[in-house]
């Protein structure tokens, strides 16, 4: 083998080579973390509310507040006379209630920030979830146990399908064998 | 090697000229702010998702929730469109998205008009007025009114009139508020006018019964029908009430209580379409044949009270006018053996004399049978005739009228130019226009006042003696507009109160005190909700009336057309009506039923009188003809329409308007000009001459040379269309069984693919084709279901129309007596669909209810799948179709609450199609799961189903044995569209009968 030929080799082919292999495992780690399909994403709320001490602690039914799950295909973010339901009269004095009573007496929505979402061409529905007898926590995570609300799960489309195809995976473990969910196309997308 | 370069120099692709830099100069400004906007956006976006890309936006929520609103459910709100039509608006989380029928509504049962199915894109229209208008300049509203007031007391004060000129007025509360404001101005006129209206029907029957209501016709009980120049399918009467009782009696289901249907008239209109026998006639000859058909049944049966009128026999007209006798023979023998079941209909804008002779006729017929006078068609104010329209305008010119207030009526169009209303405009101190949109009329006005949608108005409309329908508001005015009767409210009111929403609400509640008393209410209250819940209230009825009209009434009326010249006939647009619909866009671009032209009208004409002008219709490209009356002349393409008479014309108005906003303004032709001032729509006497000019005139389907031997009747030799008549099937009914090419089992046996499993549903649809007319309501329902975008006339021209259902049109026999075949084609849905083998990125699959699914986002725009589909049902978006049309018009930040939010918008590069309305049939099995119900799919109807006037779209689950698809799809009628493919289609179509006399189809 010529001298110039492996110089050339071990200066321009090697280096190029390596990079482009390093360079293609970064950028696939770095798309393909968790965290870029959301996980460990825990907003800080316009408000803070907290699921640990409503849910976990004071046991509230998630449907309290959360009214059209078992109604519609969206959960629904509670409206702020929802909260007015009792903090007219509970813990009237605390900052955060004085924030919610402002915006509540101002007429304002309150902004929360958006935690889970599907794209927009899924249309994915809690009525035919939760009507299951599907807890809210397999995909929502143990949202009575923490103050601030963060996504456990990934929303992919492979996590819908893989609990789809084998539905008891995600459940718990006392939870009775389920028929396995549609995966065709129009069961998501239309 | 020369001749290779030579090509590249010719061809445009390379040879633009990019030698120098761009010429900004020269570029629009269109393009150069959308470029900045690009730009801006871009950026914007860029620098959004770099700063957190993990945000996902806020939700927001109400404040405070209104009880009835379920997020992600549709709420249905009773209410009426502006044409009286009942309807029940869909809305979600507060906006319109779509409107259905009111299926309780006695009247109507739940069937809309076209225009009302539409309506809501013209709710969301970015041009609508937003703000009153003065002189051109915004101003407010209470500077406005204050002014106003102030003139019109000046005026009032002069002793000068005050004239309201407004459209037909259906309201009785509307009427009220009117002669409350005659009361607060003391010279104040009222001025009904209509260019398409039942004025004349009306006068006949005052003329020969002395009452001015006239009842209603019971089609379902009628054997014969006999329109003269009548579109009951279309504009003429009530379009879908009359499609859905005169079809009840045309489906194969019950073959033997078939009626029959006869079209007397000079073209071809949707009526004509579908009857069993058109017979052609030029205007000039409609009195004298009718007093033919009256003489010779006068002759056959002596009935009491008539006698022969002239000397019209029907050996006479039928000689002198070359008609068809065997047809007119069918006619008159019909009539004579179905007396009491019935009727002869003359078109509503028809002059008086021939509702007089039809009257007469009937009488004879003792028609009377099937009239509905506890239904009869009521009306407030009396709509102007011609000669007091030319008073009205000959006193505005002499400076006796002060004011004059267009409520909603724009006369500067549909009145002709002989009126010369914009002369006499000129003499009036204050001109107030109310609109929703600038028009031809708020161009001339002083004041232009915008006006609330009728989903954003208070009303009631009572077209018939025994109902009222109410009108509620679904939605706060988006802009800054008020209903009509709250500005002539609040003038009434003058400074003393204030406006509000609700001002007129209370007005109108306080005129249903009375009646709520006279209906022996319990409390007000409760009637008022329950009404409004209905959406309608039913009062009491006229008392049948059997007098006999007077016959010197008959002798004295004179032939009114002349037969001279060309004829020319006028008719109202089965789409945008008289113009005022003109800017939607959804009904410009539906296909009209008849010619399927997209976009245009056209000046029809035979054939054979084509030819002797020279005149010639090919490619899309038509000749473009001079129609001169005396000294009015207009220009205008041609159509070459099979069934038209011969030297006649026929147009239909509504078109070739100056001021219609981006829409509709200079879409076609106006042809209004050529009326004179009896605003007949009949006109005789005209000229044509070839201009040597071409016009591009779109049509979604063309059709073969109907007496080319090869060509001839291609769709039955191909089994598109299988037809039979009545006698046929009633004598052999598996006469369309024993024509099958292939068997069912023999196409499994060919196929080389495996079966699907069908576990637990199977959709599928059936299509009676003998009950379809063709009316296009089910494409208008699709398109606001489905999101389908508006394309233009010039896409359409390219063959890109999205709509994902259509009506395909056949015409066999000869073009001058043609055989009008319809066939509704949307998604086939096939168990073996060849349209899923080609897909490379598997975006289009079978879904194991039997679906044949699209999805978009898999989507990557190859366009094998269209290829490979033999209906051609398969649309692609070559555009971005919203971005595109009208420099996006449509894309307007205010149409996103138009979209149906279960329906995913797509952009361009994607295919689409009809998808059976997956977003119904899940949410339909998600209810019946979420109540531990067992899903049948008994609930499921598609939006083309329930938009259906005729009910000829069956839908449902086949697996389920209780379905009525599931016996539909084993009749005897049966047929699957290409079935000889193999690919195993999922509509079944239920062959057209025709009820003609003969088993010889022609």
């Amino acid at each position: 083998m010529k001298k110039e030929f492996l110089d050339y080799v071990l200066k321009v082919r090697l280096p190029v080579t390596l990079f482009v292999i390093f360079g293609a495992f970064a950028v696939t780690y770095y798309v393909a973390r968790p965290e870029r399909d959301g996980i460990g994403y825990e907003p800080e709320q316009p408000i803070a509310f907290s699921h640990r001490l409503h849910a976990g602690n004071m046991q509230i039914d998630c449907q309290y507040c959360h009214t059209s799950v078992e109604k519609s295909r969206h959960a629904s973010i509670p409206a702020a006379n929802i909260c007015m339901n009792c903090h007219s009269v509970a813990r009237k004095d605390k900052p955060e209630i004085v924030k919610l009573t402002k915006y509540y007496e101002q007429n304002k929505p309150i902004p929360w920030k958006r935690i889970h979402k599907v794209p927009h061409y899924a249309y994915f529905s809690h009525q035919s979830h939760v009507m299951q007898g599907i807890p809210c926590q397999s995909c929502h995570g143990a949202v009575e146990n923490m103050d601030v609300v963060m996504q456990v799960n990934s929303f992919t489309m492979g996590s819908c399908i893989e609990c789809h195809r084998n539905p008891n995976s995600r459940l718990p473990k006392d939870f009775p064998k389920m028929k396995s969910g549609p995966v065709h196309c129009n069961a998501c997308h239309r | 090697m020369k001749l290779f370069f030579n090509l590249f120099k010719n061809k445009s692709e390379f040879s633009r000229k990019s030698k120098s830099a761009p010429d900004f100069e020269k570029m629009s400004a269109e393009s150069r702010r959308r470029f900045l906007a690009l730009m801006g956006a871009t950026t914007a976006l860029t620098a959004t998702a770099c700063k957190d890309y993990r945000d996902k936006g806020e939700i927001i929520s109400y404040n405070r929730k209104p009880q009835d609103v379920t997020y992600g459910k549709a709420n249905y709100y009773a209410s009426t469109y502006r044409d009286g039509s009942p309807i029940l608006i869909k809305t979600r989380e507060g906006s319109p998205i779509g409107i259905t029928g009111n299926d309780i509504h006695p009247t109507s049962k739940g069937k809309v008009s076209i225009q009302a199915e539409a309506s809501i894109l013209d709710l969301y229209d970015p041009e609508r007025l937003k703000f009153p208008l003065k002189n051109g300049n915004k101003t407010e509203w209470k500077t406005a009114n204050q002014e106003i007031v102030k003139r019109l007391d000046e005026i009032s004060a002069k002793g000068k009139e005050i004239a309201i000129i407004t459209g037909k007025i259906n309201s009785p509360t509307y009427a009220k508020l009117l002669n409350d404001f005659a009361g607060k101005y003391k010279n104040t006129g009222i001025y009904p006018i209509e260019l398409f209206s039942d004025r004349n029907k009306r006068l006949a029957w005052n003329a020969c019964y002395e009452s001015n209501e006239y009842p209603a016709i019971d089609w379902s009980k009628a054997n014969v029908i006999v329109a003269v120049e009548a579109d009951l399918f279309a504009s003429d009467g009530v379009p879908p009430e009359q499609i859905n009782e005169i079809t009840k009696r045309r489906s194969g289901e019950k073959a033997e209580n078939f009626n029959r249907i006869y079209a007397i008239e000079a073209g071809m209109s949707l009526f004509g379409a579908n009857a069993d026998y058109h017979i052609r006639v030029r205007p000039g000859v409609y009195y004298s044949l009718l007093l033919a058909i009256y003489n010779d049944l006068v002759v056959k049966l002596a009935p009491f009270g008539h006698s022969t009128i002239g000397d019209y026999s029907i050996e006479k007209v039928v000689a002198e006018n070359k008609l068809n006798q065997k047809k007119i023979n069918a006619l008159l023998n019909d009539l004579l053996n179905n007396q009491g079941k019935s009727i002869v209909y003359v078109g509503d804008n028809l002059p008086v004399q021939l509702h007089i002779i039809a009257n007469f006729i009937n009488d004879i017929l003792s028609a009377y049978e099937l009239y509905d006078y506890n239904s009869s068609y009521v009306e407030f104010f009396k709509i102007l005739e011609t000669s007091e329209i030319e008073n009205l305008i000959g006193r505005m010119k002499q400076g006796e009228i002060g004011a004059v207030i267009f409520a909603d009526i724009n006369p500067a169009y549909i009145l002709p130019p002989d009126f010369d209303l914009q002369g006499a405009l000129k003499n009036i101190e204050l001109k107030i226009a109310l609109t929703e949109r600038e028009n031809e009329t708020s161009k001339l006005s002083d004041f232009v006042l915008p006006i609330n949608h009728p989903f954003e108005s208070w009303g009631d409309y009572q077209t018939r003696k025994n109902i009222v329908n109410l009108q509620q508001p679904v939605i706060e005015p988006i802009f800054d507009t008020r209903q009509k009767e709250a500005i002539l409210l609040s003038w009434i009111y003058g400074n003393n109160a204030e406006y509000s929403f609700d001002l007129y609400h209370k007005y109108l509640k306080n005129k249903y005190l009375e009646v709520a008393k006279q209906l022996n209410a319990v409390d007000f209250d409760s009637f008022w909700y329950s009404a409004l819940h209905d959406g309608f209230i039913q009062l009491k009825g006229n008392e049948k009336n059997i007098t006999k009209p007077k016959l010197i009434i008959l002798r004295q009326t004179k032939k009114p057309i002349e037969d001279s010249g060309i004829s020319i006939v006028l008719k109202k647009s089965p789409l945008i009506g008289d113009g005022r619909y003109s800017s939607n866009g959804w009904l410009q671009e539906i296909p009209h039923p008849v010619s399927k032209i997209v976009w245009d009208n056209y000046a029809a004409i035979s054939p054979i009188t084509a030819k002797r002008y020279g005149l010639d219709y090919k490619d899309f490209k038509s000749s473009v003809i001079k129609i001169s009356i005396g000294s009015k002349e207009i220009t205008m393409p041609i159509l070459l329409q099979p069934g038209v008479a011969e030297d006649t014309i026929i147009i239909e108005l509504g078109y070739g308007r100056k001021e219609a906003g981006t829409i509709g303004t200079g879409v076609g032709f106006d042809a209004i000009p050529l009326m004179d001032k009896t605003l007949s729509v009949v006109l005789s006497g005209a000229k044509i001459e070839k201009t040597g000019k071409k016009y591009k005139l779109f049509a979604t389907q063309e059709f073969h040379k109907l007496e080319d031997e090869y060509l001839k009747d291609l769709h039955r030799k191909r089994q598109l269309i299988q037809d039979g008549t009545v006698a046929m099937y009633l004598s052999n009914p598996n006469f369309i069984q024993k024509q099958r090419i292939m068997t069912e089992e023999e196409i499994d046996k060919h196929s080389v693919n495996p079966p699907h499993n069908y576990p637990e549903a199977k959709w599928a649809m059936a299509i009676d084709l003998s009950r379809c007319v063709g009316c296009s309501n089910c494409v208008a329902a699709c398109n606001v279901e489905n999101n389908i975008p508006i394309v233009g006339k010039e896409e359409c021209g390219n063959g890109r129309e999205m709509h994902w259902m259509r009506i395909d049109r056949y015409y066999s026999g000869t073009s001058e007596e043609p055989i009008v075949s319809y066939l509704p084609v949307l998604c086939q849905h096939c168990d073996m669909a060849p349209c899923e083998n080609v897909c490379p990125v598997v975006a289009t699959t079978h879904s194991t209810d039997g679906l044949n699914q699209m999805t978009y986002n898999r989507c990557v725009g190859t366009r094998y799948c269209a290829n490979n589909c033999p209906y051609k049902v398969r649309r692609f978006n070559f555009y971005d179709f919203r971005h595109r049309f009208a420099d996006g018009y449509y894309e307007q930040d205010i149409l996103e609450l138009l979209h149906n939010p279960e329906v995913t918008v797509r952009s361009r590069g994607v295919m689409e199609k009809c998808t059976f309305c997956v977003q119904r049939i899940a949410e339909a099995r998600q209810g019946a799961k979420s109540k531990g119900k067992e899903f049948t799919g008994a609930e499921v109807r598609t939006a083309c189903q329930e938009a259906c006037p005729a009910n000829a779209i069956v839908f449902g689950n086949v697996n389920d044995p209780n379905s009525e698809i599931s016996r539909l799809i084993k009749h005897n009628l049966g047929y699957k569209l290409i079935e000889i493919l193999g690919i195993k289609p999922n509509v079944t179509y239920l062959a057209k009968l025709r009820n003609t006399n003969s088993e010889d189809l022609t």
